[in-house]
């Protein structure tokens, strides 16, 4: 096993390496010989990344603590999803994860309809550096095969806050994110080094961006989710410098998604849109960078290595690289782009909104920074915590937010303004009117009813467009309401399925501003029998009890709810002592409806019948995972339809197809 | 008057007691000290699990029922720790670059966003002239009408 484990890492490097080299030498010599060997190491890669995957899973299963990092994540007692998910407690198990998924996205991507696209030498030889780096950190640095000095009896187990479902999923889609945005990088680059200035790679790697996306999507939305439920602070972001690394390219490939609208039909920001996937995919590796070097403290920081010195002489080389070609095809991407045809357009618009985008981005990178540029330039040790991100965002996500909703209502070319204002009055009354009940009901903050009220006006905007789409077509077809809305959405997937995107982030915003501004706290001491009351709720505390589960020991508190006086039932928080671990974990016991979550920490005990409870009343929470949900199948329906606007232009302009382009 | 003295002692001995014991950890004014602090890193971990954040609590409410006001208790660790005793930054120069560069970051884009509008409208309307000075010569309207026409004649 140990050989196997080790010669696959090692054949990584090789194969990688030959790949590369097999590429070059294709290129050179057009050869086809050669560019076909290159394709087989993509495909070998990916079987050898397989090969050390499967295997540290069944050493991880199996508990085989001679291995170091099967000794370090797992033990006897823990459960079997639990062995296998410290695949990526670590942080050698998690690089291999990174290149296993780097390797079969390469695979698919050399082996698509698409392999004889000359871009496709370079595509690969670009995945393949990255394949390399990372089985070579790997061999130097962190090795999931290594084996320990002695072996232990038992191994020290993994850390009680990633013993949840979350941890299933949560770092997986991450990566996937990731790890999916080097392949827009990879064919960006390409284009640029054959001087290919059309849109070609932007239609090629749409989907790949579309599902890196989502993946980054779900990857945070889940990560919220697992925060929640498992820190026990009752939040979902602490704007964490990890998790804001998630949230950068995030907001970076948001901006591409839409200036590539732009590119596609009026044939500009080409030098914008290829720096911002260049960028986007640096803010991986800084991701990845930031939770290896340990630079700066994180809760999801991986434990002492040295690793973020590779990442950082990796990620200052893809920089330069980047941006060496970017500046040598300057003069050739400016070349044959159009001009806009009035300031009040959607183009213009689409501008407005990458600016945000990207100044959000940059906010948040400044904010995650700061305490570092602090230090190092004027001498002073300063904390940016969520307050700062808070108060920072909160107007750029408002505008954003308009934005959203004034978007969908600008025409492309010219719009006119009188037409514009007509299509802005139901949304602007629906967001009045929210703003009015709001107040009538006596909800307090006016900030948040502005947010609520801005939200309200961009969820308005896009229930309009389905509206007005759905009556278009009625009236066109005669066909009944169910058909004509499913025939519409279903034949402008992209346009449709980026308006249930939009739909989602609105529902998402309810969450945030209604749970950041009126949640509820209290931390009180109760006697058995005795009751909290809280808003609507009232908590009658039972009894305490004790008992042993995989040799852990579990402290249970029993308590009744009623909501508005109705018996809604138990809820039970516990306290987990861990045999391996110092402190004992805790978990959250939340009741749920539409508007409110109830979120219960047993917080200590001096007796059995003398308990201290941390009780929050968290409005519309489960509107953020309601609205990921959405989100993500917005998504999933843009992806798996839509035809690229790029025919448009090129019909428009008469320009012939090139590049293998089929129809 | 002797009466009207120990009285009012006796009332502030049983008000005064009741008001400096008044803050806990449910307090308001509890809740916006302790949200403002970064105690050592400690801010976002649970409570009952977290020794660091239990003491700064305890200390807090101790403070506070001590009679100090919240500027007095964020001072005193401010000059404890520093800066770094916050959970934002405050003032002073890294304070000002902290809050001003995003900010400066929205103005700066925003300009750069503007001049690129306006530079890329601008060569539209400039073509748009182009095409219409050509036209505005009636010598050459002329001609031009004058060879269309003949073309015409041709193809008919």
């Amino acid at each position: 096993m140990y050989l196997i484990g080790n010669i696959s890492i090692y054949l990584g490097i090789v194969i990688s390496l030959y790949g590369i080299i097999a590429n070059i030498v294709g290129i050179k010599k057009k050869s086809s010989k050669w560019l076909e060997s290159a394709r087989g190491a993509v495909l070998s890669l990916a079987f050898v990344a397989s090969v050390a995957s499967f295997l540290l899973l069944y050493l991880l299963g199996t508990s085989q603590f001679q291995y170091k990092y099967v000794a370090s994540y797992t033990n006897e007692s823990l459960s079997m999803a639990y062995k296998l998910t410290a695949f990526w407690a670590g942080n050698a198990g998690s690089l291999l994860l990174w290149a296993f998924l780097l390797s079969l996205y390469a695979a698919m991507v050399v082996f698509s309809k698409e392999k004889k696209n000359p871009m496709m030498p370079y595509v690969s030889s670009i995945l393949m550096v990255n394949i390399l780096f990372f089985f070579t950190v790997m061999a130097l640095n962190v090795n999931p095969f290594e084996m320990t000095d002695k072996i232990p009896a038992d191994g020290k187990g993994l850390n009680p806050m990633l013993q949840n479902p979350g941890m299933i999923l949560h770092p997986v889609t991450l990566y996937m994110g990731y790890v999916g945005l080097a392949v827009p990088f990879a064919f960006g680059i390409a284009a640029l080094i054959l001087k290919r200035m059309d849109s070609e790679w932007i239609k090629l790697t749409r989907r790949w961006t579309l599902l890196a996306w989502l993946f980054l999507t779900l990857g945070n939305v889940i990560g919220g989710w697992w925060a929640y439920l498992e820190l026990g602070w009752g939040g979902y972001w602490a704007w964490d410098p990890v998790e804001n690394a998630s949230f950068l390219p995030w907001l970076t490939v948001s901006a591409f998604l839409h200036s590539v609208m732009i590119q596609e039909r009026k044939n500009m920001l080409k030098t914008w849109n290829v720096s911002l996937i260049i960028l986007s995919y640096i803010l991986t590796l800084f991701g990845t960078f930031l939770v290896r070097s340990g630079i700066l403290t994180s809760v999801h920081a991986f434990g002492d290595s040295n690793l973020g010195t590779y990442f950082l002489v990796f990620m200052a080389f893809m920089m330069l690289f980047s941006l060496y070609i970017v500046m040598t095809r300057y003069g050739l991407i400016k070349k044959d782009s159009s001009p806009i045809e009035a300031y009040f357009s959607k183009e213009s618009s689409f501008l407005l909104n990458n600016l945000i985008l990207v100044a959000a981005a940059f906010a948040v990178f400044w904010g995650t920074m700061y305490p570092l540029i602090s230090e190092t330039f004027t001498g002073t040790k300063v904390n940016v915590g969520a307050p700062y991100f808070n108060k920072v965002m909160a107007p750029i996500l408002l505008v954003l937010i308009v934005l959203m909703g004034i978007c969908p209502l600008i025409a492309w070319q010219k719009a006119v303004f009188e037409k514009f204002m007509k299509s802005m009055l139901w949304p602007m009354a629906m967001g009045v009117a929210t703003a009015i009940i709001l107040f009538a009901f006596g909800v307090k903050g006016i900030y948040a009813v502005i947010g609520l009220s801005a939200t309200s006006f961009m969820f308005g905007t896009h229930l309009q467009e389905f509206v007005r789409g759905i009556s278009a077509r009625r009236k066109a077809t005669k066909e009944n309401i169910l058909k004509a809305a499913f025939k519409l959405t279903v034949k402008n997937q992209r346009r449709y399925g980026g308006y249930i995107v939009h739909i989602g982030i609105a529902i998402i915003a309810v969450g945030v501003i209604s749970s950041h501004t009126y949640s509820t706290e209290i931390l009180k001491t109760v006697d058995a029998g005795n009751s909290i009351k809280t808003g609507d709720y009232i908590l009658t505390f039972n009894e305490l009890t004790e008992h042993t589960k995989n040799g852990n020991g579990i402290v249970v508190a029993d308590i009744d709810v009623t909501y508005k006086g109705k018996d809604i039932g138990k809820i039970k928080p516990e306290k987990i002592f861990y045999e391996t671990w110092p402190e004992p974990s805790t978990e959250v016991a939340i009741k749920t409806n539409w508007s409110q979550d109830l979120y219960v920490v047993l917080s200590s005990w001096e007796n059995k019948d003398k308990v201290t409870f941390m009780v929050k009343v968290n409005p519309f929470v489960s509107w953020i995972w309601m609205g990921g949900i959405i989100m993500v199948i917005g998504t999933a329906f843009a992806l798996i339809g839509g035809r690229p606007t790029t025919f448009r232009y090129q019909i428009n302009k008469g320009i012939s197809r090139v590049g293998g382009w089929k129809k | 008057m002797n009466r009207k003295v120990l009285i009012t002692t006796i009332l502030f001995l049983i008000i005064i007691p009741g008001m400096t014991t008044a803050f806990t950890y449910n307090s308001k004014e509890f809740k916006h000290i302790i949200g403002q602090l970064d105690m050592q890193g400690h801010a976002d971990h649970e409570l009952s699990t977290c020794s660091v954040k239990k003491i700064y609590y305890d200390e807090v409410v101790e403070m506070l029922n001590g009679g100090k006001t919240e500027p007095e208790i964020i001072q005193s660790y401010v000059d404890e720790y520093g800066q770094a005793a916050l959970r934002t930054p405050g003032g002073g120069t890294s304070g000002w670059i902290a809050w001003g560069m995003p900010a400066a970051g929205v103005g700066i884009g925003s300009v750069i966003v503007g001049v690129w509008l306006r530079k890329l409208t601008v060569r539209k309307s400039e073509s748009k002239l182009e095409r219409k000075a050509a036209w505005n010569s009636e010598v050459e309207k002329e001609i031009a009408a004058k060879t269309f026409d003949e073309e015409r004649r041709k193809l008919f």
